[in-house]
């Protein structure tokens, strides 16, 4: 409930209500099976006025229960705060290296971390130091138009204008050093209603469903 | 030596089968053992290859677990992500020493090289194994890498802080050491090498189980590929079982396979314990074996051989029954049928012996046995004398022809029993038909004389049967020994002349005397010595001169054989002459005689002296159809008339075949020659054969002759034979003149010619010459 909640902010923030074009985006796993937690943007083509669609800042809290991070992708918009909150009865060394924001915290059980105000776009691994297995992905982005795969891999982007966009598509378990997928999207008029299926080659979930220290692959 | 071969084939088939079946045993065994072996090999081999395999993924999974530990340090989390190159360096090296790792790298998500422990300096070079990258993130990822002529297992973890920020490459090496250490623990076997391909098509060993296997270089050299299925091959002349296991590795390295071998020698070594027990086992059965088959083979030919040993005993005469078996089989009915068998054998040589040295109708042994047992008795050394008797009787043959066999055989059997009774003590014996012998041993000439005479009393008695009475004229030769002969043939030889003479002398009794024997045995070489003579002319013909009794002149002669014998001196013609007559030496010497009495003619007729010469022809002449033509050739040759040839035959001579004999006479006298009747007078002939006989000349025998001047007979014969012969047209002569009044009586009665020792006797031709020319007046004077 609160990741479509969430959701839901980012998108209404992002619209516009005078468009109506929408892309739906379905994408699988290459066995049929829909992915979700996969981040897609779409970013028209040439320059755009960000600072004119900037919805106001907001926090977001990425809680700690049962040794797993929720949600395992946080959409943020740059100037967004973040708390990390530990509901488990476990201590956690919540950290990050990433460019876009290094950090550490030590949580003690029912613990919360200050409000962290993200400012870089970027994608942002935050692990446990003390559960391997724990990850989740602050994905900072200012893209017009952003959305998350859900109920099986469904993504819908909607109120867009007509025009040439580049489709980003982001996902935590994407093989590592590949390089982004993207699409281009090319939207006729303000109503038009494009299908984007994509497939995904995607690594296994590190998260709490494997014990990374006894891997098995 | 048969019964040995018998023995011997025998044991040595029973050994064959043993070794045979032994051997195929052993055959069979090895071969099951082999395949069960070769099987558990290939087995082994597929087991070892996955347990080889497994083995691998157990390294991968350690040093997989080593560098996620290493990974989880949050120093090193940070260092990598703060592209802190120096820290992160040494925290590999230091986890690399942890692991065993002969390289440790970091790679970069981007396929960089971000540290390499093994070349401090180098950065950023692109890591060669692209693949290997892409897969560890998806599933552990190892795999096997040749480089610089060796084999390391390259395994990739990736570095999660906390997502995924490079990977870490650990190379393991993979030397001998490492692979030795892998046998150590598990149960891969011994022989287990690690192959690089370098270059297409050749495999060169990387790392060795226990460094001295040579798999790969015994397949290299027999050119054979890698078997990828377990492989039955002989790898420096040892059986192994090679398979060959792809290992793990990247798309771009260079192949690596791992090789294993079974050694069936090795695995065959554990039975060799149990092949030389199995070897003992074999050897010792068969020397039981050989002694078992060798005493049952012998159990069967040792009777066989004393049966054949039996035999040949039997055969060389020896009739002992031969040595009676117990035995119950076959074997035994043999030698019981071999007994009865030489034991009838022998009763019927005994027999057959006694037939043969005994004559079936008196039993009394024959002359065969007798002379054996008389030598036999001659050859002891205390036997120094003894007489033999021939007692024969005369009439035998007589007897048979009229009265039978059978008679005569009762007849003998009598007389043998008559002897027996009064020569109790000799050894007596039937001879022949009509003759018995009698040998009395150390007797002499008195004893046995006197035996004799009993012998000669009691066969004197006839033989008598109920209607019949028979005198079988006994007579008796007696030879004696030492004097007549030292061996019963002889003695016999010796006995049986002195019988024949006695049987037709009146004592009936005679003692061998060599001086009267006829049938001496040099007789018989007299005849050689008559050829020789022939062959070197010693015969020499002497002349008797013939007087004319008219003229009272010598005008013939007689030529007369004379045989002076290089060792005996002068042979008497009687004695050669019937000799050569037996022998049919006749005719070369009445052909010699022939051309000597025709050359010396020649001679004489060509000193002027025109004599008749007269050569006496024999019987055999008579039938000697070429005999008229030879005596023309040599008339030829001598250039002499026929008429000066006369020829004597005696009438004996002609009566023999008197219808040849005439003919040939009869072809002479046509030549002219003078054919004259030798001994007329004393023959059986008579006038009936001289009236066909082309006769031209009588001559009177000397027993007419000699007692002529006194025996008014004689006288009266010889003038009766002188008229008639006259009178038929033959001239006569008187022969065995050795006086006067013969001579004178002769003359006057008118006989033609006279010859004998008065006038002359036979003399050599020169003497007859001179007598001729000298003393032929004397003769002619003589008479008034």
């Amino acid at each position: 409930m609160q990741r479509l909640a969430v959701m839901a902010c980012v998108l209404f923030g992002c619209a516009s209500p005078a468009w109506a074009a929408k892309v739906d985006v379905h994408l699988t796993d290459g066995h049929g099976h829909g992915v979700d937690d996969a981040v897609i943007t779409l970013t028209p083509d040439g320059t755009v006025d960000r600072a004119a669609n900037a919805p106001p800042p907001a926090t977001h809290v990425v809680d700690q229960k049962d040794e797993v991070f929720i949600p395992y992708v946080q959409v943020m918009r740059p100037g967004d705060k973040v708390v990390f909150r530990n509901s488990d009865s476990t201590r956690h060394h919540v950290y990050s290296f990433s460019k876009v924001k290094a950090f550490e915290f030590v949580l003690s059980p029912g613990e919360s971390s200050p409000a962290m105000t993200v400012v870089n776009t970027g994608i942002a691994a935050v692990g446990c130091n003390i559960h391997d297995h724990m990850i989740t992905y602050l994905f900072v982005s200012d893209a017009p138009a952003i959305a998350m795969s859900t109920h099986g891999g469904m993504a819908t982007l909607d109120h867009l204008a007509a025009g040439r966009y580049t489709m980003h598509i982001w996902h935590p378990q994407l093989h590592p050093g590949k390089s982004e997928t993207t699409r281009a999207v090319i939207i006729a008029s303000d109503v038009d209603v494009q299908h984007v299926a994509i497939d995904l080659s995607l690594i296994p979930d590190p998260r709490m469903f494997m014990d990374r220290e006894h891997l098995d692959y | 030596m048969r019964f040995m071969g018998f023995r011997l084939r025998l044991a040595l088939f029973f050994v064959a089968t043993l070794v045979a079946v032994q051997l195929l045993t052993a055959g069979l065994v090895y071969e099951v053992t082999r395949r069960a072996l070769v099987a558990e090999g290939e087995r082994q081999l597929v087991t070892n290859a996955q347990a080889f395999t497994t083995q691998m993924d157990d390294i991968s999974a350690r040093i997989a677990g080593n560098v996620e530990v290493l990974s989880l340090d949050y120093a090193l989390r940070s260092a990598i992500a703060g592209h802190d190159r120096g820290t992160v360096f040494s925290v590999l090296r230091n986890g690399g020493r942890r692991v065993g790792a002969s390289r440790m790298r970091l790679v970069d998500l981007d396929g960089k090289v971000a540290v390499d422990t093994g070349n401090a300096k180098a950065t950023a070079i692109p890591f060669p194994f692209t693949d290997l990258v892409a897969s560890a993130f998806d599933h552990r990822t190892a795999a096997v890498v040749a480089q610089d002529g060796r084999a390391s297992w390259m395994v990739v973890v990736p570095i999660y802080a906390p997502q995924p920020v490079g990977l870490v490459v650990v190379n393991v090496p993979l030397d001998n050491a490492r692979l030795a250490h892998m046998q150590r623990l598990s149960t891969l076997p011994r022989d287990i090498e690690l192959a690089a391909q370098w270059t297409p098509g050749t495999w060169s060993v990387v790392a060795r189980g226990d460094g001295q296997s040579a798999l790969v270089n015994g397949l290299n050299k027999s050119h054979r590929a890698l078997p990828w299925t377990p492989l039955l091959t002989s790898v420096d002349s040892k059986e192994y079982m090679v398979l060959a296991q792809q290992l793990k590795q990247p798309e771009r390295g260079t192949p690596v396979v791992a090789v294993l071998g079974y050694s069936l020698d090795a695995a065959l070594r554990p039975y060799r314990s149990v092949a030389i027990a199995w070897a003992t086992l074999l050897g010792l059965g068969l020397i039981v074996g050989l002694l078992g088959a060798w005493l049952t083979a012998r159990s069967v030919s040792r009777p066989i051989e004393t049966l054949a040993a039996a035999v040949r005993r039997v055969g060389a005469g020896d009739y002992r029954a031969p040595q009676t078996t117990q035995r119950n089989d076959e074997i035994g009915q043999l030698a019981n049928a071999f007994g009865t068998m030489s034991e009838a054998v022998h009763q019927r040589e005994l027999r057959i012996r006694h037939q043969a040295m005994h004559d079936a109708i008196t039993d009394l042994p024959n002359r065969v046995a007798a002379e054996a047992a008389i030598d036999e008795m001659l050859g002891r050394q205390e036997i120094t004398s003894g007489a033999l008797l021939v007692v024969g009787l005369t009439r035998v043959p007589d007897i048979i022809k009229t009265m039978g066999h059978a008679l005569c055989d009762r007849l003998m059997r009598d007389a043998s029993e008559r002897i027996r009774r009064v020569a109790t003590d000799a050894y007596l014996a039937r001879i022949s038909d009509s003759q018995f012998l009698l040998w009395l041993m150390h007797a002499r000439q008195p004893e046995a004389t006197a035996v004799a005479l009993r012998v000669l009393d009691v066969l004197n008695e006839p033989y008598q049967e109920t209607d019949l009475s028979i005198d079988q004229l006994p007579s008796i030769g007696v030879a004696t020994a030492p004097d007549d002969g030292s061996q019963a043939g002889t003695l016999l030889r010796h006995a049986e002349v002195a019988q024949f003479a006695a049987s037709g002398s009146a004592s009936a009794l005679n003692f061998y005397d060599v001086s009267t024997d006829p049938h001496r045995p040099e007789r018989l070489s007299l005849m050689g010595d008559l050829r020789d003579a022939l062959d070197r002319d010693a015969l020499e013909l002497h002349y008797q001169p013939k007087l004319d009794l008219g003229h009272r002149r010598i005008d013939g002669a007689e030529a007369l054989l004379r045989w002076n014998h290089p060792r005996r001196g002068w042979v008497p013609p009687d004695e050669f002459i019937g000799m050569a007559e037996d022998t049919g030496n006749i005719h070369r010497v009445s052909r010699w005689a022939l051309s000597s009495a025709l050359a010396q003619l020649r001679r004489w007729r060509a000193l002027g002296l025109p004599l008749n010469i007269a050569v006496n022809l024999s019987t055999r002449d008579l039938e000697d159809t070429e005999l008229p033509s030879r005596i023309t050739g040599l008339l030829a040759v001598h250039h002499v008339p026929a008429t000066a040839l006369t020829v004597e035959v005696t009438e004996r001579a002609v009566m023999g075949e008197p219808d040849a004999a005439i003919r040939i006479l009869r072809r002479l006298a046509e030549q002219g020659i003078g054919i004259a009747i030798d001994d007329f007078g004393v023959g059986q002939s008579t006038f009936a054969y001289l009236r066909h006989l082309p006769v031209s000349e009588l001559k009177i025998d000397q027993m007419f002759i000699k007692h002529l001047a006194t025996d008014a007979n004689d006288q009266i014969i010889v003038r009766s034979i002188v008229d008639l012969g006259h009178r038929l047209g033959y001239r006569v002569t008187a022969e065995g003149v050795e006086d006067e009044g013969a001579l004178d009586y002769l003359a006057s009665i008118g006989c033609d010619h006279a010859q004998g020792y008065f006038i002359s006797r036979a003399i050599t031709a020169d003497a007859f010459t001179d007598f001729v020319t000298t003393h032929d007046n004397a003769i002619v004077e003589t008479p008034p």
